[in-house]
Formats: C-alpha cells, structure tokens, sequence
C-alpha cells in the first residue's frame, strides 16, 4: 500500500516539474517586443505605413506567445478554448471589416 | 483504495482539474472569454472606425505620452507574470508563496488603475472629454472598459485571497485561483492591442 502511495508521488512529482523559465522566457519575450513597438513609434522618422506593419506583427507575436504560455493553449486538452477564441477573432474581424467598410467608404 | 489516495485531504497535483466541477468552470470561462473576445473586438471596431473625427478636441498624436503608456504596459505584463507564478505555487500546494504572488498581482493591478485615472485626469484637463468628439468617446469607452476588467479583476482576486485564507487551498477553491490568472493574462492580451491600436498608432497618426 505504501510503496502505492509513492508510486503515485513520484507520478504527481514528474507531472509537476513545470519551472518558470519557459514563463519567464515569454516575459521576456514580451517584453523585447513592446520594447521594438515602443522604440520604432518613438524613433519617429519611419515611413508610417513600415511602422504600422511593425505594430500589428509584434502585437500578433505577443498575442500569440501570451496565449500559448500564460494561457496554456499550446497544453494538451485545449482544442475547445482555441475554438472558443477562434469564433470570437472571426466575428470581430467580420465587425471590424463592417465598421470601417460602413464609415470610410 | 490507490483510486481514493486523495482521500486523506492530499490535493491532487493539478488541483483545479480535479473535479468535474472544475473542468465544467473552465470551460465555461473559455465560453466567456470568447464572448468577451467579441465585446472587446466591436469597441475596438467603433474606435478604428471613428478615430480621426476628432472635431475641435485634441488630436490622438497631441494628447498621448509614450513614456506613460510604456509604464502601465510595463506594469500589467509584470502583474500577468506574478499570476503565472502564483499558479505555479499552487501547483506545487504552497500556499504561502501562492497568495504572496496574488497579492503582488492585485497591487500592480492597482498600480495601473492609478497610472489610468490620473491619465484620464490629465486628458479631461486637455479639454478631451466623453462628449468632446467621436474619437474621444469610443477613447473612453473602449480603454475604460478594459480599465473596468482590471478594476473587476483587483476585486475579483482580493477576496479570492481573503477566500483562501478562511477556506485554504482545496479542489473548490484551486479552479477560482486557475480561471482568475486565465482572466488576468486576457486582460493583458486585451491591453496588448490596445497600446498598439489605440496608443501607438494613435501616435503614429
């Protein structure tokens, strides 16, 4: 019964060695892009529209390394919150699309 | 018996997938985000739409202050960070460790609501109000409702912590923990596209 229980330990010690360095490498990773958004609107003298691809890139990066690590997506067992959040991104860019469409054109 | 080793009070290694109870709250809150998702993306829409109708106020390129924005960036993505690391602590069922980070959590997150009302405080004094045009309404709508998930949030984790401390960490009260750190990086990401949409190319022009 005893050798059981530590079986099942050293199972629930193997499953938990989850360090912090892959967070804290996404922190960082974070941070280096903010810092790139940051920088090339401060530097000021780009051609605007090379800036806005600038922008929108290192938002979807981070977007997409906050997801998987902090949200746990890249995780087995998450195919329904990607669907969840894939159905949300679809019906914003359909809004978003709609909204400038009706207003600027 | 070896099935019911969890009998004794040990918590199960990931705490907050213990019980079906558990699972069903996450799969809920993944319904909710991707709701949430959607109320953030039609405000995004309307201030993409009406951000240059500015009428006689100032201008996104006048009123904004990167080094500002850069601070409350900086201090949200610290405060994501410190919740990962509370879930870790409580993965690892330390208690002790785990609210020390949520309490670091809610104290960032407060930091950034001041750094956001004396924001706001500054632009209402620079003559950009609600009513002042298009651009400032969707302005305020859109960043204060995010201010408004943040201000939920600081709640939200505070009395999770005064939770913890009257019921300590159980298979109850471990998925709250899991789905407010969820909740908390969502807000970040939220935040994200809005220093990129709203500040930086507000900037930009």
């Amino acid at each position: 019964m005893s050798g059981n229980h530590s079986a099942s330990g050293e199972e629930v010690r193997r499953h938990k060695v989850e360090g912090p360095q892959k967070h804290i490498v996404a922190f960082i990773l974070s941070l280096a892009l903010t810092i790139i958004a940051f920088a090339a609107v401060a530097a000021g003298d780009i051609n605007t529209t090379f800036t806005y691809i600038i922008l929108v890139l290192m938002a979807i990066i981070q977007v997409f390394v906050q997801l998987a690590f902090w949200m746990h997506m890249k995780d087995r067992g998450h195919m329904f919150p990607i669907i969840c959040i894939i159905a949300g991104v679809f019906i914003v860019f359909m809004m978003v699309i709609m909204a400038v469409y009706w207003l600027w054109w | 018996m070896s099935a019911h080793g969890h009998a004794e009070g040990q918590l199960p290694h990931e705490p907050e997938k213990a019980t079906l109870e558990g699972r069903n709250k996450i799969l809920g809150f993944w319904i909710f985000l991707g709701a949430e998702v959607v109320l953030f993306g039609t405000l995004f829409s309307a201030f993409i739409a009406l951000r240059h109708q500015v009428l006689d106020g100032p201008s996104a390129s006048e009123l904004f202050e990167l080094p500002t924005v850069f601070a409350a960036t900086m201090i949200l993505l610290t405060s994501s960070l410190m919740s990962v690391f509370a879930v870790q602590a409580m993965h690892r069922h330390q208690v002790k460790s785990m609210i020390g980070w949520l309490v670091l959590t809610v104290l960032l997150g407060l930091a950034f609501l001041v750094l956001e009302i004396v924001e706001f405080n500054t632009y209402v004094s620079e003559g950009h109000r609600m009513n002042t045009s298009a651009f400032s309404s969707s302005f305020y709508t859109l960043v204060g409702f995010h201010g408004g998930h943040v201000a939920f949030g600081v709640l939200w984790i505070s009395l999770l912590i005064a939770q913890i401390f009257k019921k300590g960490l159980t298979v109850v009260t471990a998925p709250k923990i899991y789905l407010s750190a969820i909740y908390w990086h969502f807000i970040d990401v939220v935040w994200v596209f809005i220093f990129t949409v709203v500040y930086l190319m507000g900037k930009v022009g």
